[in-house]
């Protein structure tokens, strides 16, 4: 799943530089990648979603 | 580079310092920490990140890609906003990781350490430099850096766009290496990189049910409450049991600020010690019926003392009086002291006691557990705690503290001795009985449990429970006395009911553990 939210960060680094006008494609990619790595951590820390500490 | 016709364009013009802060920044964060991590990290040394790392990388490439943005299309507020929410994510993300290691011992950590500290403190500190970056880009944001138009790209912004690619390419093949196409992803503990695909290791094992959340997984331990404790004698791990007859019931002669949570005898002075749960310490005369000093300690003064759940006499005339967090706090009671210079430590009654310590004890088996209980060696000047179970693990263990420097001095599960008859039922543990009161004669700690109302007897030369007898009929025990040859056990209603103190088994050569 880190390979798919790299591969729409590197296209939507690609629509930047080389297609400005694709804006709107690229953010959208944008926010998929954060939300994709949000939900991949939150997966991976499911047991215990705040940090192991004492508050 | 050329740019494309289709795109309004703009030159960055003078006084445009944000956007080259803005490369620079981008240009760093991606070429020194996500370019280091990827290429030398990665390629070099063959380190694979673990899920949690790999997220933390992500969202820095994230931040970056960001400001790539801003260098397009200026400093939009969809974009700051983002740069922010994935900031403080990644903060998270860092503080979350660290929590996992942070309080291992000097030099422990996961994975490799770099400059000191190990990658997921580096991931903390750089999304907390991101943040305090972007509040200052912030501060140079001028109208007309919003209207909207695209930006052509200077050198220094084109070498940060490609250096950016390159990185995140670099990421790719790792990714895929490491982690493979969806769904596989991340893994716990990852395999060292390699490009040789007879290496690759792809996984679904974070996939795997239940898919289930929780905010504090094995940190949400409740408190213990004795009331809530199986009172039924019968159902104990160690099956029936011989009952001790209670000899003589008594009660607390003298008015407590709250329940009380445990007590502790006296032989020199002829005093028995009586906590509360409402921080209280109070001194009684030999037959329980009068008060000799009290006092309230403020346990939100510097160390968290929780609620009291043990007491002891010490040596020197002190004692000391135990939180559920194995926090203490040792008082000696004095008529020389002045209320003002006491105003600090206790609430009421500031005038009767001197405090003489206030602290923390550390364990490591019992790490996790909390305690309801405290007792005093004077022979091995040693002061002991015992674990009671909770909803996350159910393991009774007794810690020793010593007297001087108040630190762990031992720690052990106590096994059952082979010889004297007892048995532990199918898949039952000891760690099922709750100690809420213990005290230390002549080697042997006794140890009352509100689970099953059972007194154990545990050597402690051998670390064996050498007796154990139920005491039906009483309220749930919250602390334990030795006086004389009786034991007094106080319940939270105040009543004592008194106990003759099993003779004590002599200490033997070990023989084989059986738990």
């Amino acid at each position: 799943m880190e390979f798919l939210t790299l591969v729409l960060i590197l296209v939507a680094a690609l629509f930047i530089l080389r297609k400005p006008e694709k804006e709107q494609a690229a953010f959208r990619m944008l926010v998929v990648s954060t939300l994709l790595m949000i939900f991949l951590f939150s997966l991976a820390t499911r047991g215990g979603l705040l940090p192991g500490l004492n508050f | 580079m050329t740019q494309p016709s289709s795109a309004p364009v703009q030159s960055a013009g003078k006084g445009d310092l944000i956007f080259t802060i803005t490369a620079l920044a981008v240009l760093f964060l991606t070429v020194v920490p996500v370019g280091t991590a990827v290429f030398f990290l990665g390629f070099v040394k063959g380190d694979s990140p673990c899920v949690m790392c790999w997220e933390q990388r992500i969202g820095m490439i994230l931040i970056s890609l960001v400001g790539l943005f801003v260098l397009r299309y200026g400093p939009k507020p969809k974009y700051v906003g983002m740069a922010v929410l994935i900031a403080a994510w990644g903060m998270f993300m860092g503080l979350r990781h660290v929590g996992m290691h942070g309080a291992r011992d000097i030099g422990q950590g996961f994975s490799i350490e770099i400059m000191g500290a190990h990658t997921y403190t580096w991931a903390l500190f750089t999304f907390w430099v991101c943040v305090i970056a972007m509040g200052a880009l912030l501060l140079m944001v001028r109208p007309a850096h919003l209207d909207g138009a695209v930006r052509s790209l200077n050198g220094l912004e084109r070498l940060t766009g490609w250096a950016f690619v390159v990185v995140v390419a670099a990421n790719v093949v790792q990714a895929f290496a490491s982690t493979g196409p969806p769904p596989f992803m991340g893994q716990s503990d990852p395999i060292r990189f390699s490009f040789n695909p007879r290496y690759w290791h792809w996984s679904l094992e974070e996939w795997k049910p239940p898919i289930k959340f929780a905010l504090r997984g094995r940190w949400a331990v409740a408190k213990p409450d004795v009331s809530a404790a199986d009172a039924d004698v019968a159902k104990g791990p160690l099956g029936t049991l011989p009952a001790l007859a209670v000899t003589s019931r008594t009660k607390l002669g003298v008015a407590l600020n709250g329940a009380p949570t445990d007590l502790a005898y006296d032989a020199a002075t002829d005093r028995f010690l009586v906590t509360t749960d409402k921080a209280g310490i109070y001194l009684l005369d030999g037959t329980l019926a009068s008060l000799d000093r009290y006092t309230v300690i403020d346990i939100g003064f510097a160390v968290d003392l929780g609620r009291f759940a043990g007491a002891a006499f010490l040596d020197k005339g002190e004692l000391i009086a135990v939180g559920e967090n194995k926090s203490f706090v040792v008082l000696a009671p004095s008529d020389s002291v002045s209320a003002d210079e006491n105003f600090r430590y206790f609430l009421e009654s500031r005038d009767k006691f001197r405090e003489i310590n206030r602290s923390r004890f550390g364990t490591v088996r019992a790490r996790m557990f909390y305690v309801s209980s405290a007792a005093y060696d004077a022979d091995a000047k040693s002061i002991y705690a015992v674990t009671v179970p909770n909803s996350i693990a159910k393991r009774l263990v007794v810690s020793r503290f010593d007297r001087k420097d108040f630190t762990l001095s031992e720690e052990f599960v106590p096994a059952l001795d082979d010889s004297v008859g007892l048995a532990l039922g199918k898949e039952r543990s000891l760690g099922e009985y709750m100690v809420s009161g213990a005290v230390v004669v002549d080697g042997m700690m006794y140890a009352i449990s509100a689970a099953h109302r059972t007194l154990l007897t545990i050597n402690l030369a051998t670390h064996r429970v050498v007796a154990a007898q139920v005491i039906p009929d009483i309220p749930a025990p919250v602390g334990l006395a030795a006086k004389g040859t009786d034991l007094y056990v106080l319940s939270a209603d105040g009543s004592i009911a008194v106990v003759p103190r099993p003779v004590p088994v002599p200490a033997r050569p070990a023989a084989p553990v059986k738990r």
